[in-house]
């Protein structure tokens, strides 16, 4: 019965945790699919506000200029209801982003997923609830 | 005659006068049976899982279907531009979009008006259910919402929309829809926490011919948020004209 409780657990966390978040505009309007981008380096800034939440990542480029990159990701009402909170990333936190950059270039992309130092996910993570 | 046996008596005399009062007289017709209330739609509720409306044409397709366009409907929905989404105007979803895309809405129900708040947007839809008809100017006074009658067929809240401006989609992917478009939507109460949605979408300039898609609500256990489109919006200065992806 535990085990069976605890794959409950599990499965209802996945399903929790992938729940599709609608953005208010059009994604491919303004993100390229095809230009998926890996960041590795610092939270700078977490704006939890509608219409979308946004936080901001100091990269480190390869000569070693850092790059501020924005990053959007969902709504804070479908955010809040997969199980994300204000608190989910913290300012200073190590992370590796996974996202799809901006048509109109800079460093502006939108998350697909947070990877915390010590390897949990957060934001469009999948199912760890211990990461919330 | 003691006290218990007058007691009895005095409650069969009285069981007695209200049976013959509720005998129906000969030659008198039985009063009718008063209709069935409607069902309370009142709540919370969201798209049930499984549903694919977000895309009509891909749901047609998944019922086997086409959306019968008309040739100039078809020229419209080949060439939309997805950067000119309604949505990332911040302007309301229009009357069935706010129901078939992803979003809570709370439903309070009233014997002359059903109120659909929804989240998406803050905005909402009334439904008249007092007799009235519709603005007899509602041609030249168009709103993103439309304006809606409705009335119970059993089990069924029937709605009529029509005086819906040009101006939504119809889905997240560029369905367009001009202002003589004219909505019937049925809300059916399947169940305790369940809702079966079916809309109708008749509009001669895009369409040769009415047709339907349906999903299911499912009760929500939360609550209704806030979502302010206008508050902090930074992606309208970002999107890049762009045709929908096949």
């Amino acid at each position: 019965m535990p085990r069976i409780l605890a794959m409950l657990a599990v499965c209802s966390g996945i399903l929790f945790t992938t729940v599709p978040i609608a953005a208010h505009h059009s994604f491919e309007a303004e993100y390229d699919r095809s230009q998926k981008v890996t960041l590795k380096g610092t939270v700078t800034k977490i704006e939890w506000q509608n219409p979308h939440v946004y936080y901001y990542v100091d990269v480190p480029d390869a000569n070693g200029t850092v790059v501020n990159w924005a990053i959007e990701v969902g709504a804070p009402n479908g955010l809040y209801r997969a199980g994300w909170r204000k608190d989910s990333l913290k300012i200073g936190d190590k992370v590796t982003v996974e996202a799809f950059r901006a048509k109109a270039g800079g460093p502006h992309a939108n998350g697909n997923s947070v990877i915390l130092a010590n390897g949990k996910r957060v934001f469009n993570g999948t199912a760890d609830p211990t990461a919330n | 005659m003691s006290i218990k046996t007058s007691l009895l008596a005095s409650v069969c005399a009285v069981a007695l006068v209200s049976a013959i009062g509720a005998s129906p007289v000969a030659g008198q017709a039985k009063p009718a049976r008063p209709a069935a209330a409607p069902p309370d739609l009142t709540g919370l509720w969201d798209g049930a899982p499984g549903g694919n409306t977000r895309d009509l044409a891909k749901y047609m397709k998944s019922q086997g279907l086409t959306i019968p366009f008309t040739p100039s409907g078809a020229e419209r929905y080949k060439n939309v531009d997805m950067a000119k989404n309604p949505n990332a105007y911040c302007l309301p979803p229009g009357p069935s979009r706010a129901l078939t895309g992803p979003s809570p809405f709370m439903i309070v129900q009233h014997k002359d008006v059903v109120s659909f708040n929804f989240e998406n947007h803050g905005v909402y839809r009334i439904i008249y259910l007092d007799g009235r008809g519709h603005p007899a100017d509602i041609a030249d006074y168009l709103q993103f919402m439309g304006h809606s009658t409705g009335k119970w067929e059993g089990d069924t809240l029937v709605v009529d929309t029509v005086g819906i401006n040009d101006r939504t989609w119809l889905d997240s992917y560029g369905l367009e829809h001009s202002d003589k478009l004219h909505l019937t939507e049925r809300f059916q109460k399947t169940g305790p926490d369940t809702i079966k949605y079916t809309v109708t979408y008749d509009d001669p300039v895009f369409f040769t011919k009415p047709w339907t898609a349906s999903l299911n609500f499912a009760r929500q256990k939360d609550r209704l948020m806030e979502y302010v489109c206008t508050d902090n919006e930074k992606d309208r200065a970002n999107l890049v004209p762009t045709p929908r992806e096949p």
